[in-house]
């Protein structure tokens, strides 16, 4: 009894969500754009529809605080906001949150079951994603900016003093491009190439399959680089986009899945985020789908 | 009160959905390398990485020092000593990221090496073929290959 009057009682304690105006709503086919409005508006836009289940605190504080962070991280009505690369980057990384199961949040459709995305859904879905898909040489403008920033690293110019820290005090790792490549991946969602690194502890690890979970002291690299298609087809590696690194100690990094995660943008291993150390969240919301395999998406080759 | 029910309905289905156990792959089992005397990536570097979308290829070149060395100055002067590696996999679709490709089976492993021999430096070149790495016997077409893969840029790795 004690137990229901608080129940009644704390329904006047709730966190508010209001609805901020629409700046921008996404843009795409209606088939499309009636899917993600069923299954994800109503945590990552500004038409918030709470129906009267959601109303009863404490289930309500939960959906308050999943509007909040859901809509931090994605917007579909503040979609202007974004540049068309990360719109469209937004929308991959959407579709593999739903083949997951990640999204929408399943303690969600286990109540609200009409925002559940069929196999029919996600067909629409993927048709109109793989539209996007353009494969063709690259312009004089790739050409050229590869081609420059070969020339400085050819010549050695890219060398860098100090080492560059992102910050949550992990610093760039030069001697990455001396470890064993694991794997490669051809990114055909963001027209990037890629080849995954691992450092002596990860390779040990590989060969004595002792990687689930990874031992502490394992370092992957992942490099990405633009896509750079010649005439017959071959698609080479063209500028340098990008480092990212994967650094395991359950103790030391315990409260971001076990891992250090950094990323650094340029030659001139510029740390993503800035002084910010939120980003480590955004990279941790993309590999949480893979907590199953220690967060890692990889899957090493062998020889 | 049926609100409350419905609500420790809904905490049980989040604490089921948490605990299906999928099987779970750790390997690429289909690109993995059978080991062979004829070849040998241990303490090779990564020059650079391609891929054929016509074909639906994915290449890394690896070579040793030396190679690695040569290949950043246009691999104008051969020298001896030098080890160039081409490994060719199939690709496939990545199951756990739906806008990637990921090598697949081996199609081949091409190993170039050079040897001092009296004034000049002798090139070789061998092409091991399919799952088990065949010899490939077929040696036309080798001075090809052998330009296609010198003249292969490295990749920008600062
Ligand atoms: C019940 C609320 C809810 C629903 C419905 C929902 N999400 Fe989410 N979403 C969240 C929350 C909360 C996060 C923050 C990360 C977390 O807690 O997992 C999130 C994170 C994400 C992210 C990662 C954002 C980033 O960049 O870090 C993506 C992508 C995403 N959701 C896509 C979707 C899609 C697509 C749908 C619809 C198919 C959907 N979500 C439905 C609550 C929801
Ligand atoms: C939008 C989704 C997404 C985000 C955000 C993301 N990653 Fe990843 N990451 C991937 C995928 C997919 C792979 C698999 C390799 C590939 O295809 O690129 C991967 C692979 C990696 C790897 C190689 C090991 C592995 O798990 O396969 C590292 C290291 C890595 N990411 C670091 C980071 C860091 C650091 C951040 C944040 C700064 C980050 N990632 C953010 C999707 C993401």
């Amino acid at each position: 009894m004690i137990l229901f009057l608080g129940f009644v009682g704390i329904q006047f304690v709730r966190p508010d969500v209001p609805n901020p105006p629409v700046t921008g709503d996404l843009e795409v086919p209606a088939d499309v754009k009636a899917i993600v409005q069923r299954a994800c508006y109503d945590c990552h836009s500004n038409n918030t529809n709470l129906r009267w289940y959601d109303k009863i605190v404490p289930v309500y504080w939960g959906v308050a605080s999943h509007i909040k962070d859901g809509r931090a991280d994605l917007n579909f009505s503040e979609w202007n906001k974004l540049a068309p690369a990360d719109q469209k980057a937004k929308l991959w990384e959407s579709i593999n949150q739903i083949i997951s199961g990640a999204m929408p949040l399943p303690s969600y459709t286990a109540v609200h079951t009409e925002a559940k995305v069929s196999p029919a859904d996600l067909g629409v879905l993927k048709n109109y994603l793989a539209s996007m898909v353009h494969n063709k040489p690259a312009d004089t403008a790739a050409i050229n900016a590869a081609d420059k920033q070969y020339q400085h690293w050819e010549k050695n110019e890219t060398a860098i003093a100090k080492l560059p820290t992102a910050a949550n005090g992990i610093a760039y790792i030069p001697d990455y491009k001396n470890w064993q490549p694991i794997s490669t991946t051809e990114r055909f969602d963001n027209n990037t190439l890629r080849v995954i690194f691992g450092n002596d502890i990860a390779v040990k690890a590989i060969k004595e399959n002792n990687i689930h979970p990874w031992p502490n002291g394992a370092i992957f690299a992942k490099v990405a680089w633009a896509q750079l298609q010649d005439k017959d087809g071959t698609t080479h590696t063209g500028e340098f986009k990008q480092v990212e690194y994967m650094i395991k100690d359950d103790k030391k990094y315990a409260s971001t899945y076990g891992w250090g995660w950094a990323r650094f943008k340029t030659p001139k291993m510029v740390p993503y985020g800035g002084a910010n150390v939120l980003f480590t969240n955004e990279c941790m919301n993309c590999h949480k789908p893979m907590a199953a395999e220690d967060f890692v998406f990889t899957l090493p080759i062998k020889h | 009160m049926k609100a409350f029910y419905s609500l420790l309905a809904a905490c049980a289905l989040m604490l089921a959905a948490c605990s299906d156990n999928k099987p779970v792959e750790l390997y690429n089992t289909k690109a993995a390398l059978p080991s062979s005397p004829k070849y040998n990536l241990d303490g090779l570097k990564v020059i650079t990485s391609f891929v054929n979308k016509t074909k639906g290829t994915a290449s890394t070149l690896y070579g040793n020092d030396l190679a690695l060395k040569a290949a950043i100055e246009g691999n104008k002067i051969i020298a001896a000593k030098e080890v160039f590696t081409l490994v060719t996999w199939k690709q496939q679709d990545d199951d756990h990221w739906f806008g990637a490709k990921i090598p697949s089976d081996v199609e081949s492993v091409e190993v170039i090496k050079t040897a001092s021999s009296g004034n000049n430096v002798a090139v070789n070149y061998e092409q091991l073929e399919g799952r088990n790495l065949d010899l490939k016997t077929d040696t036309s077409g080798q001075a090809e290959r052998i330009k296609y893969i010198l003249g292969q840029k490295p990749s920008v790795l600062p």
